[in-house]
């Protein structure tokens, strides 16, 4: 331990006591949040609700409450984090934020000085906030990937945790290969799979771009001790912004303090300015304790502050800087893609719809992790920059299992809406149409089905028509060809999926728009959303 | 606690080491390895009567091939029919009047059995699935035959394993009947050469289903969109990896895979039967309550028999006329002896 080497240290100081529990407290709720993210899959049984750690994240609520236009009662939980932090200040960043315990823990030295003023930098992360605050009034919540607790969410469970289960199916199917290692192989196979890891890989086109993101944030972290909850961070800035009226906070006294500056030095949120007086900067301030541990004056004390100080005094320019570029980035997001146009491109979950999902989904991807089957994909592109990294189902990759509506029970902000299984099995996500010029049975002649024998539906909404053609030979055959019916098909995927026709499937799903089914594509701020209705209400 | 990270890397590597060595010595000593098929006497997989002469094998896998037509000529019952209300007692009947489970189980052996769980989407009334008591019927028979282990598994193509274990019934019974529910692991499949396949001369085939000492075929009888019928030899289509390739030329292949798996024992749950948009099922309506369950160690016999609550024939069936022709069975079923039995 760093402080090993300094005789003076009680080891029974109050400070470092509390900074012990407050160690405590960041694993706990580190190992509560790993708990929740390995754990969550469609067989349930959480000791905890899944979404603790979003329901009790602010920013989260208030940009879907911002961003739907509509209250989200679980999300409320998030007032009580802003309660804490009015009492304690940016407690939650130094405690409990399972992304500052990341950082905390992969942080090298002191870091580098960065060009310019801290301070500038340090607003930086205001901008962001106004950013995201403004891309929800826009109606898009595509910069709540910049949510600390999403991102962590997002970056292990659909870039981390897929690299790690394809690391140990990859072992055990070469340990598997030698034979006395079998029995041991079976036990732990068994405790990894479904306990820990998913049977299936799960393989993201997304994953890349938000591994990068996650690589970013963590590179950042060694050229400075928490770069990300410093500089950058909007959950941070909320928080900071609120305990600038927090009513505990840390402060020096100036009595026994010697100015040696040792606390500005080493406080590695930087919120301790040592020049020319020591100020202890509240919004910056995560209640880690390492001031009060090391200052040898035992000047540091936490103590009841009368609300006063409301000073936030950025630069003129910096604040019209960090306006200005927030402006922008809002607006760029509404800008529609340009190969988009008013159609929809991707088949979205059961229960979902293009507004919804741009407005309420804080692209959490807990629906990603929590699909049995893997076709749950978190976005790229194709929908447009307001719509990054929002659900989507790609068949090919996985179908929506017949059997789950998990994703619609995940979603914290009813971006998907909770259809129970009833009303899931009837809800009309897309169209099934069979490509005839890939189609084994059309092609070559040769039977197939493989469509028709996966479909799901109890009246199969692909039938098989016997045909008379003209074989190879000359002579006639009878083939089976497939035939959607188009008021039978869910849009689930499954026959694309499973098609085993090489490359593009030779049965495509595509989305639909099923009449009797409000909402849809358009910019209204209303999400009517079939509520098991579209073609199979009757 | 102090243990610098060059130590803490050390010692784990030593301990894998270690571990792993100490793995190959006890095996190699034949101490441990729980793996290794047990040596009692491999129980001969080709239907025939107990009464012939085991045929020596060098070792149990993999199986012996090819097999001779089974032979009719016996005493005793070569395919046996059980009709009744209890799902456990037609199978207990069925199978005891085949000369009983002991003529395949043997004490120490591990057993899988193969239901037919193609899909997590509905419970077992509605006849996508095997009726969880017969499999329980077939579990408990073999744990009280002796059998060292008796695990349960089929590898669903709609939803996950896990769940389709729960909703179709199986899962619960068969752990109270004191088996196991094993979710098929990736790991196990490998590439396995077919010597007597046809059309396909290697799979990646789930390696413990060759192993295993016995592998009891328990599937549903259904209607199916190519095969017309998924019945016992179709079923075993969820021991494979990638089985929707093997729809090209399905009866050749599904007969080539049953020329590897070779089922000692086949039992057809026929309690309630498919009639229409199987395997998947969904609809009630389609369900027919038939009561029945036809046990013989003779997968082509049993398949051809089951067609006949269809009002089709063997000869119907593409994959069990080319499993007959291929001499895996017989499906000419007046050439046998057929053992009806109302309990």
């Amino acid at each position: 331990m760093s402080d090993a080497g300094r005789p003076q240290d009680n080891r029974h100081s109050p400070a470092l006591v509390w900074r012990r529990i407050r160690i405590s407290v960041q694993i706990i709720a580190f190992i509560a949040f790993l708990y929740l993210l390995i754990g969550l899959n469609n067989n349930g049984n959480l000791l905890l609700p899944h979404h603790l750690f979003f329901v009790f994240d602010p920013l989260a609520g208030i940009m879907a409450t911002i961003g739907g236009r509509e209250f989200i009662p679980v999300m409320a939980f998030g007032l009580l984090t802003l309660v804490l932090t009015l009492f304690l200040g940016r407690a939650w960043c130094g405690w409990v934020c399972p992304m500052g315990t990341v950082l905390d823990w992969t942080k090298g030295g002191r870091g580098k000085r960065l060009p310019g003023r801290d301070s500038a930098w340090q607003t930086v992360k205001y901008g962001l906030l106004f950013a995201v605050l403004l891309g929800s009034a826009f109606g898009t919540l595509t910069l709540a990937f910049l949510d600390p607790i999403t991102l962590l969410y997002r970056s292990l469970a659909s870039a981390v945790l897929p690299v790690i289960n394809a690391l140990i199916t990859n072992t055990e199917t070469l340990l598997y290969g030698f034979e006395p290692l079998r029995g041991s192989l079976d036990v732990s196979d068994a405790f990894f799979r479904s306990v820990i890891m998913p049977v299936s890989q799960p393989v993201y086109a997304a994953s890349i771009l938000i591994g990068l993101l996650f690589a970013a944030v963590l590179a950042l972290n060694v050229v400075k001790p928490r770069f990300w909850c410093r500089y950058l961070c909007p959950l941070g800035a909320l928080l900071g912004l609120v305990s600038r009226v927090s009513i505990f906070r840390i402060t020096a006294r100036e009595t026994e303090c010697t100015s040696c500056g040792r606390c500005a030095r080493d406080c590695p949120m930087g919120a301790i300015k040592s020049e020319p007086d020591l100020v202890v900067q509240t919004s910056e301030c995560t209640l880690c304790l390492d001031c009060m541990v090391k200052c040898r004056a035992d000047a540091m004390s936490f103590a009841y502050h009368a609300p006063t100080a409301l000073a936030y005094e950025p630069s003129r320019r910096q604040f019209i800087t960090a306006s200005g570029l927030a402006l922008v980035a809002g607006g760029l997001l509404r800008l529609p893609s340009f190969i988009r146009g008013d159609k929809r491109l991707l088949v979205r979950p059961p229960g979902a719809t293009e507004d919804s999902l741009r407005g309420l989904c804080i692209r959490c991807n807990q629906c990603v992790k929590v699909c049995p089957t893997g076709g749950l994909q978190p976005s790229v592109m194709p929908e447009g920059l307001d719509q990054l990294w929002t659900p989507t189902l790609v068949s090919r990759v996985g179908y929506c299992d017949y059997s789950c509506n998990a994703c619609g029970q995940t979603c914290p902000t009813g971006a998907i809406e909770p259809l129970t299984l009833e009303a899931k099995r009837r809800e009309v996500i897309g169209l099934a149409r069979i490509d005839e010029d890939r189609c084994i049975p059309f092609v070559e002649n040769r039977d197939c089905i493989v469509c028709e024998e996966m479909c799901p539906t109890p009246e199969k909404a692909i039938v098989l028509d016997d045909v008379v053609v003209t074989g190879k030979d000359g002579r006639p055959v009878t083939v089976r060809r497939p035939r959607v019916i188009h008021q039978l098909c869910i849009g689930c995927g499954i026959c694309e999926y499973k098609c085993p026709v090489e490359g593009p499937s030779a049965i495509v799903v595509e989305p639909s728009e099923p009449e009797g089914r409000q909402g849809g594509s358009g910019n209204g701020q209303g999400f009517g959303r079939g509520n098991g209705g579209g073609r199979n209400a009757a | 606690m102090s243990i610098n990270r060059r130590e803490f890397l050390r010692s784990i590597l030593a301990w894998g080491i270690g571990l792993i060595a100490a793995r190959s010595l006890f095996s190699s000593l034949g101490c441990s390895a729980p793996v290794q098929p047990s040596p009692a006497a491999p129980v001969t997989p080709s239907p025939i009567p107990p009464s012939s002469t085991p045929q020596p094998l060098p070792t149990p896998t993999p199986k012996p091939s090819p097999t001779p037509t089974p032979s009719p000529r016996t005493s005793s019952t070569y395919l046996a029919v059980a009709r009744g209300n209890s799902p456990a007692t037609i199978t207990e009947t069925a199978i005891k009047a085949i000369g009983g489970i002991e003529r395949f189980v043997k004490p120490g052996n591990d057993v899988i059995v193969k239901p037919n769980i193609c899909v997590a989407y509905h419970t077992y009334e509605y006849a996508a699935t095997t009726n969880p008591e017969v499999v329980t019927a077939i579990v408990k028979m073999c744990l009280d035959t002796g059998a060292r282990r008796v695990r349960v598994m089929d590898q669903p193509f709609g939803g996950s394993a896990e769940q389709a274990y729960q909703r179709s019934g199986i899962a619960e019974a068969v752990r109270a009947a004191g088996g196991q529910m094993e979710v098929m692991a990736r790991m196990k499949y490998r590439n396995t050469p077919i010597p007597d396949g046809k059309d396909i001369k290697s799979w990646l085939v789930y390696q413990d289903a060759i192993d295993a000492d016995v592998l009891i075929n328990v599937p549903i009888a259904k209607t199916h969109g190519l095969s017309r019928l998924t019945l016992g030899m179709k079923n075993l289509m969820g021991l494979i990896l990638d089985p929707a390739r093997f729809h090209s030329n399905l009866a050749q292949r599904v007969a080539d895979l049953t020329s590897l798996l070779r089922p000692e024992l086949t039992v057809i749950d026929a309690v309630r039967i498919l009639t229409a948009n199987g395997p998947t099922g969904g609809n009630l309506k389609d369900v027919k309550l038939t009561n029945t369950v036809i046990a013989s160690a003779d997968p082509v016999a049993a398949d051809a028999y089951a067609a006949t609550l269809f009002n089709l024939t063997g000869n119907d069936i593409p994959i069990i006329r080319t499993a007959a022709q291929m001499g895996l069975g017989r499906m000419d079923l007046k050439s046998i002896r057929i053992e009806e039995l109302s309990v």
